[in-house]
């Protein structure tokens, strides 16, 4: 879903204006900063209310409303989300990611000849993975089963390590009789559920030998979770070295992960936070610049980005990333002084 | 998975689920979906707690007041409408808690006689049921078939089984009948079944965690169990699961372990809660259901040979529709489509909905939740539960208490509140219920924290009334006072070739051009045991046709009987007996 929300975003990021904003657009950045950690901390409802404020304010602003409306479908108010997304349709025409969050949205209201209508085209995206999935849902419930059926198979074949996938598959198959693939379905279900459950015992583990033992045996550990076809594990893996401070063993899994999932904001920015933290800052500019490209509004990869300038003697460029991220977060009194000393410099220098 | 949503499942010693609450139980963490416009149709039934003039003032111990240290004191335990003396007025069992840091004076189960006015008399003491435990659930069956029933508490510690000596006394008998098991385990879920179709009733028991007061960490030594982030205990997540248990009745008062030779062993350890037999797939066999616990439901299915295999998830009854367990608390059997076969109602955490399955033969079972209107309900802990016809318009509706299990919380976030109203959604007959607050009446919004809830007609007025054990309180007795000229029939049963309790048998009531099924269960709701006699609302029908499937494997049908009246029913024999019931009393 937040690869859908990020295409949405990427997409728009362009029209929206960043660093030298009107006062006024300033304290709607300032409600989206803290909407966007609240949303980091699911404390849904909270953030939604950031977003009311920062639209009150800037209320043409199309990717704070997109965020806004996929705050309130996570919290599935359902009727709040539509109206917001069909807001956004109206202004920007049948994009896929608004699409399908709307047929999702059909889905939810029973409304499945809506939903299909919505969700069939949008099956080819390749952004869209899990797409067939609810169209096979929509189907399902409209009554079409070998269509149903035929949509499901191909969700399976598109997420094989999404259990809900192969379960919801099973019950279909069960349903109709054939309980030779639905065993099939089933058993890879479990399968499913059990690498979940080894993986995060696998994460318990290596947390622990991280904070516990010396690098090279934790090492031993925590490479139980690499998976070099899984971006979100290599991304898991990556972070976990990072936070331990090995910051070295963190670059790999994540060069490895942006290469599988190029659309990964937290990806991209653990690339650069530890390419950073290496010193490496030329390296590291890159990746805090995809993932600002992904995720404008995050306070954290915007400070990251222009410090990153401001070591490379980039002043003139740090200094509009830094002012956006002021603008995010007005109340961070360490990005506030840096900013003051920018301007200072900058003013200086003219 | 982000790393974040990771560490956020960590923290909570969470293994799996794709949303979980941050205290080691399993939620999807979903808010309600929009209530549509009120139907305006008429409720008929009107509830009242009636407990304090009844005579229940006893508050039920479990754990400390205002505070939870331990998940074994946020647990709470089971109720019991029963017939000890046979004089056709149901009497109340209730389970006690008790406290870590010692007993509690005048704590214990409680057996209350019913004073066929309205009233109870306790009469604990007498009949030697006097007893101060962790006790959690509750199965009453005749497992010796003298014509009496029986009783077996299930504990954490030791279980217990009573038998009934006939004469208002019991026994405890746990020892002679070889039920006493090595070292502390956790009972929780336990019902009478007669899983081999001997006759005989033998004993399934579910288990929660395992748990010791020693080796757990309280409320606030381990920095990763709160909930939203005020300190909590830890939740079962991370603890570790246990196996369930069968004994097999011998027949001579004793029983045997045949967990192993049942295949019972063989489903992985869950959080098991409450457990619940029946012939859910109309095969003539007993098949027992276990709510579990942030894992996947179980469902042993009868192999017809003496043993069981766990078909959960191939029956559609172990996960929700995402594939996702739900933290399994109470269980209900009953019909709510009318269609002749037994669907099922499992109660969850708050931020998820209760699940309901509609039976649909060959396939199993269907989650129909979302469609049947039950979404708009997510915000409590949800507890003992109920598919009840409660005002006798011959369509079943659905009861659940509720309550939470975090009473620190509720200081920091008000919005989190551990005293909760009930939860009652009338069925509007189209496959879909409409919840209702004020309408159903003042005991309805009333808000305590419950566990384990009964339902029956204890003052025999021809409709279904409601006991609730509320934690540190006392009872709730919630009679109902129908109005609206709706019909009724009760069934009650007599098994001569089957258990003499008639546990497992299902009656479908043809009536109206519905056919409703119904079963005898000897647990259900939550840890808690049901009026034995099959109450049906008829609505307009005045007669209904019954047809008996007997836990022996014999069908029985009975034709035209007439409504507003209790009927006995011997196997093999038909009706015995057709009583109506005195007009309710005046002063209502």
């Amino acid at each position: 879903m937040r690869s859908v929300l990020a295409a949405c975003i990427v997409l728009l990021a362009g029209t929206s204006g960043a660093a030298a904003q009107p006062p006024a657009r300033a304290d709607a950045a300032s409600h989206v900063g803290k909407a966007v950690r609240l949303m980091q901390d699911r404390l849904f409802s909270d953030a939604a209310g950031e977003f009311e404020q920062a639209l009150a304010i800037d209320p043409d602003n199309d990717p704070v409303r997109i965020e806004y409306a996929t705050c309130l479908f996570a919290q599935e108010r359902n009727d709040e989300a539509r109206k917001q997304f069909e807001i956004e349709r109206q202004r920007l025409g049948e994009w896929p990611g608004l699409n399908y969050y709307l047929g999702r949205l059909d889905l939810r209201a029973n409304d499945f000849t809506s939903a299909i209508k919505r969700l069939a085209p949008l099956e080819s995206n390749p952004a869209l993975s899990n797409v067939s999935l609810y169209l096979g849902l929509a189907y399902l419930s409209a009554g079409q089963q070998a269509r149903a059926l035929e949509c499901l198979e191909r969700a399976a074949r598109n997420n094989p390590r999404d259990p809900e996938v192969h379960y919801r598959l099973a019950r279909v198959y069960s349903m109709a009789g054939r309980a030779g693939d639905a065993n099939r379905e089933y058993k890879l279900y479990r399968d499913g559920r059990e690498s979940q459950r080894i993986a995060e015992q696998n994460v318990r583990e290596c947390l622990e030998a991280l904070s516990k033992q010396p690098l090279a045996q934790a090492r031993m550990v925590c490479q139980r979770i690499a998976d070099p076809n899984d971006p979100q594990r290599l991304t898991l893996l990556g972070q976990l070295y990072s936070e331990s401070g090995a910051f070295s063993d963190a670059v790999e899994p994540l060069q490895q992960a942006v290469k599988l999932q190029p659309e990964s904001f937290e990806a991209w920015q653990s690339l650069g936070l530890c390419l950073f933290r290496l010193r490496r800052y030329q390296e590291a500019l890159p990746p805090l610049r995809k993932a600002v490209g992904l995720n404008p509004q995050y306070f954290g990869a915007l400070t990251l980005l222009a410090s990153t300038l401001h070591a490379l003697g980039d002043d003139a460029a740090a200094l509009p990333v830094l002012e956006q991220a002021h603008n995010l977060n007005p109340d961070d009194a360490q990005v506030t002084l840096r900013l003051e000393q920018l301007r200072a410099a900058s003013k200086g220098k003219r | 998975m982000t790393r974040r949503d990771m560490l956020w499942l960590l923290a909570a010693g969470v293994p799996g689920a794709r949303a979980q609450q941050p205290s080691g139980m399993a939620s999807r963490g979903i808010g309600p979906q929009p209530r549509g416009k009120p139907s305006g149709l008429p409720f008929h039934a009107r509830f009242t707690d009636v407990a304090a003039q009844a005579g229940l003032r006893a508050p039920v111990i479990y754990g400390p007041d205002g505070r939870v240290d331990y998940i074994l004191e946020s647990m709470g335990c089971g109720v019991a409408f029963l017939d000890y003396d046979n004089d056709g007025w149901l009497d109340l069992f209730v389970l006690s808690g008790t406290r870590r840091e010692g007993p509690v004076a005048g704590a214990t189960n409680r057996l209350y006689k019913n004073n066929r006015d309205g009233t109870f008399t306790d009469v604990t003491e007498r009949a030697g049921l006097t007893r101060q435990d962790w006790a959690c659930g509750v199965t009453i069956g005749d497992y010796n078939n003298d014509g009496f029933d029986d009783i077996f508490i299930s504990q954490w510690g030791q279980n217990a089984l009573y038998r009934n000596n006939g004469d208002g006394t019991f026994t405890d008998v746990t020892r002679e009948a070889g039920l006493l098991h090595e070292g502390t385990r956790w009972g929780t879920g336990c019902t009478w079944v007669d899983y081999n179709r001997d006759g005989l009733l033998d004993l399934f028991i579910a288990h929660y965690v395992v748990f010791d007061f020693q080796s757990i960490q309280a409320t606030g030594q381990n920095p990763n169990c709160s909930f939203r982030g005020v300190p909590v205990y830890c939740g079962p997540r991370s603890l570790q699961p246990e196996r369930c248990l069968l004994y097999r009745n011998n027949g001579d008062g004793t029983f045997t372990d045949v967990t192993r030779s049942a295949g019972i062993d063989r489903a992985a350890p869950t959080f098991g809660l409450t457990a619940m037999a029946a012939d859910y797939l109309g095969s003539g066999w007993q098949d027992i259901y276990v709510a579990s616990d942030s894992t996947p439901s179980l469902l042993f299915r009868n192999q017809q040979d003496g043993s069981f295999a766990e078909q959960g998830l191939e029956l559609g009854l172990a996960v929700n529709e995402d594939g996702t367990e739900q933290a399994g608390m109470g269980l209900a059997v009953g019909d709510f489509d009318t269609d002749g076969a037994l669907d099922l109602l499992k109660t969850h955490f708050s931020e998820d909905t209760a699940v309901l399955y509609r039976n649909v033969g060959r396939g199993g079972f269907e989650d129909v939740t979302m469609r049947s209107g039950l979404g708009v309900e997510t915000r409590y802990v949800s507890w003992g539960a109920g598919i009840q016809d409660f005002d006798n318009d011959g369509l079943p509706d659905l009861f659940w208490a509720t309550g939470g299990i975090y009473p620190e919380v509720e200081k920091a976030h008000p919005d989190y509140p551990f005293k909760t109203p009930r939860v009652l959604f009338r069925n509007l007959g189209n496959g879909k219920f409409e919840e209702l607050t004020a309408a159903a009446g003042p005991a309805i919004s009333e808000a305590h924290s419950s566990r384990g809830v009964a339902f029956g007609d204890f003052d025999n007025d021809g409709d279904m009334d409601i006991l609730i054990m509320n934690v540190n309180e006392p009872p709730s007795l919630l009679r109902n006072d129908v109005s609206g000229g709706g019909h009724w029939l009760k069934v009650k049963l007599l098994g001569t070739k089957s258990n003499r309790s008639a546990i497992g048998a299902t009656v479908i009531a043809a009536y109206g051009g519905r056919r409703q099924a119904q079963a005898v269960t000897a647990q259900s709701s939550y840890l808690s045991v049901n009026d034995p006699r099959l109450h049906f609302g008829l609505g307009a029908a005045q007669s209904a046709d019954l047809e008996i499937l007997w836990p022996s494997g014999l069908r029985e049908s009975v034709r035209a009987v007439s409504a507003d009246r209790l009927v006995t029913i011997r196997e093999g024999a038909g009706v015995v007996k057709a009583e109506s019931f005195p007009a309710p009393r005046q002063g209502r």
